[in-house]
């Protein structure tokens, strides 16, 4: 009973984690149909930027998870800007911003590289010490984690459903041209939908170091399991993600007790796979109609 | 001469003419890197077949290349079977994946292709380093049954070594022209043939080609079956020419290098998938010095690429040649044949 708990507690744990970068992929998606590859980058990016806030120039914590969000913001208004924006309008959007992420991606990572190193660095943001319940050993830092995670999903929720900037994402992931001509201004709801993708994945960036360490390539594994988070869910669902992460999590959890842990992301892939080959809109996703 | 025959004639042209490298230059290292410059036009140009003329943008085609390879190793370091069957079996082996692949692929459009493929790419990659139990125990120790982290060495050789003696590279980097000049030759027959036209009609309007009685399934089971042919011959053929096998052919940094090639070349045009692989490999030769802001400048390069130039320097090219005759044609109203 007390290991079922425990398994429960940790994939509650990593769910939260994925939950929180794969919003921001979520989002991007169903907001202009982006594949966004350099989402591992700006995460590793966030990871890195707290520890050199909060490690480096001894900033308090807050302020360094802040700076960190900011700036990976603002990395993704850039791509907005110098990447997305000249190719929105192009017949192979959907492929060809594919590919110019990966190169975004690489260079962000290579800048990583570059400035720290390629040693594992700790992540001076997190919470020492931890709670016994009912037989269950919980870190503070997970449940930390699984509470900055639901606060964040909540506040993303009430965002998008009640506010007027979240009427305008949402109409304009449903129909853009729609959306236009009603006086929605897409470009800044692009760049807003970027933005709030860049701080989600530095959070997600600074939580996941925080269980484990810094390294540049960190944020690699995180993004493809969002991608499988996402795909699971249907491309561009957000509550549907969510819901996925957690599943995921714990699955990955029972995974790893089960049958090991160098075998779980092997069978999580095989597990995409299968929902792809089966149910290529995803599990929560709509089925869309072929546009000619 | 109608087109196609002119792009087959150009291409002998230039396989007759890098056939010449190895008599006037002496240098090993330039025979050897041309040999590497073949093996990855043979990939990216059969990976143009699928993801420029077919428009299915699959990752899947450094499997199907470590397929060939890990074939080709694996059948010669356990069985000790000869180089020169074990290629063809390896590249056998990466067209049934494909197809299969193929399959799984069908319903799926765009970026879900991608993410599948990519998915497929990673298990395998994940199932081969992962394995850490012994298959055998040689004297140099532990070996699992795909080799593991270290992958193979060892396993054969096509050959030349006894053949040509200390020459041993020319014999290979002869085998890596044929290879190429015959995909080559295949791409181009596809791009110019029903099959290439019949591509470029799902494309623009998939209704009226399906309407016409154009069977996507069919088309797509034959372009992910026959582009796998030659990548997984290509993969075979790295393995036997650098002598090691090893789960760095998987490695993004790979991929990266050949999807910037097809994209700064052009997609989907014929010519684009050499002339970027080219020139990749000398910006690679010049970028050499700068150990890891190699990474940055191949980002940059790709970033610059798919941005500014979406169908690559031939791309560019054609369109500059359209313009030109296009003013031409306005300035003097001369009766024009129409050429395709």
């Amino acid at each position: 009973m007390d290991t079922i708990l425990q398994i429960l507690a940790s994939g509650l744990t990593l769910g939260a984690m994925y939950a929180i970068s794969t919003a921001g992929l979520a989002l991007v998606f169903g907001a202009m149909n982006m594949l966004n590859m350099s989402h591992g980058a700006i995460l590793a990016l966030g990871g890195y930027l707290s520890y050199f806030a909060v490690g480096g120039m001894g900033l308090p914590a807050p302020v360094g998870v802040v700076f960190a969000v900011l700036v990976c913001a603002a990395v993704g208004v850039l791509i907005y800007q110098i990447v997305a924006r000249p190719m929105l309008r192009s017949a192979n959007f959907e492929t060809r911003i594919f590919i110019a992420t990966i190169g975004v991606g690489v260079i962000l990572e290579s800048i990583i590289l570059e400035t720290f190193g390629p040693q594992p660095k700790p992540q001076p943001v997190s919470m020492p010490g931890s709670l016994t319940l009912a037989g269950v050993h919980l870190p503070y830092q997970n449940l930390m984690i699984l509470g900055i995670a639901m606060l964040l999903m909540a506040a993303l929720g009430f965002a998008l459903q009640k506010t007027r900037i979240g009427r305008a994402i949402r109409a304009t992931a449903q129909n853009r041209d729609a959306a236009q001509l009603m006086g929605v201004p897409i470009g800044y709801v692009y760049a807003l939908v970027l933005a709030i993708s860049g701080g989600l994945a530095a959070v997600s960036g600074i939580t996941i170091s925080s269980l484990s360490s810094l390294l540049p390539n960190m944020g690699a594994d995180p993004m493809l399991k969002a991608f499988i988070i996402c795909v699971v869910a249907g491309l561009g669902s957000l509550p549907g993600s969510v819901m996925a992460a957690l599943f995921i999590g714990v699955l990955e959890a029972i995974v790893q007790y089960v049958f090991g842990v160098r075998f779980s992301f092997a069978l999580l892939l095989i597990l995409v796979i299968i929902v792809l080959i089966g149910r290529p809109q995803g599990v929560f996703g709509r089925v869309q109609g072929v546009r000619l | 001469m109608t087109a196609r025959q002119r792009d087959i004639t150009l291409c002998l042209l230039f396989s007759g003419l890098a056939a010449l490298l190895p008599l006037v230059s002496d240098v090993r290292y330039t025979v050897t890197q041309t040999t590497f410059f073949f093996i990855w036009a043979t990939v990216v140009v059969q990976w143009n077949l699928v993801f420029g003329i077919g428009g299915i943008f699959s990752l899947a085609q450094m499997a199907l290349f470590a397929i060939g390879a890990y074939t080709t190793a694996m059948l010669g370091y356990y069985f000790g079977t000869s180089m020169i069957l074990a290629m063809p079996i390896g590249a056998l082996l990466a067209v049934l994946f494909s197809v299969a692949l193929g399959l799984a692929c069908l319903k799926l459009r765009g970026p879900y292709v991608a993410l599948l493929t990519l998915c497929v790419a990673q298990v395998l990659y994940l199932t081969i380093v992962n394995d850490t139990d012994c298959f055998t125990n040689p004297p140099s120790g532990c070996m699992p049954l795909m080799g593991g982290v270290r992958g193979f060495s060892r396993f054969g050789d096509l050959g030349f070594r006894e053949l040509l003696g200390s020459g041993f590279y020319v014999g290979r980097y002869y085998v890596g022209l044929a290879i190429l000049t015959v995909a080559m030759i295949v791409s181009i027959i596809v791009i110019r043939s029903p099959m290439g036209l019949a591509f470029q009609a799902l494309r623009d309007n998939p209704v009226y080609a399906a309407a016409r009685g154009m069977d996507r399934f069919k088309y797509q089971l034959w372009i992910f079956g026959l582009s796998a042919f030659f990548t997984g011959l290509a993969g075979s053929f790295y393995a036997v020419n650098t002598g090691a096998v090893g789960p760095v052919v998987f490695s993004f940094s790979h991929l990266l290098f050949l999807l910037s090639m097809i994209i700064v070349g052009g997609v989907g045009t014929i010519w684009g998938p050499i002339v970027g692989a080219l020139l990749l490999m000398f910006a690679e030769e010049a970028m050499r010095e700068l150990g890891d802001m190699r990474d940055i400048g191949m980002g940059l390069i790709l970033v610059v690429c798919v941005v500014l130039m979406p169908r690559g320097i031939v791309g560019l090219f054609e369109d500059l040649v359209r313009w030109r005759t296009a003013r031409t044609a306005q300035a003097v109203p001369l009766p024009r044949r129409e050429t395709v």
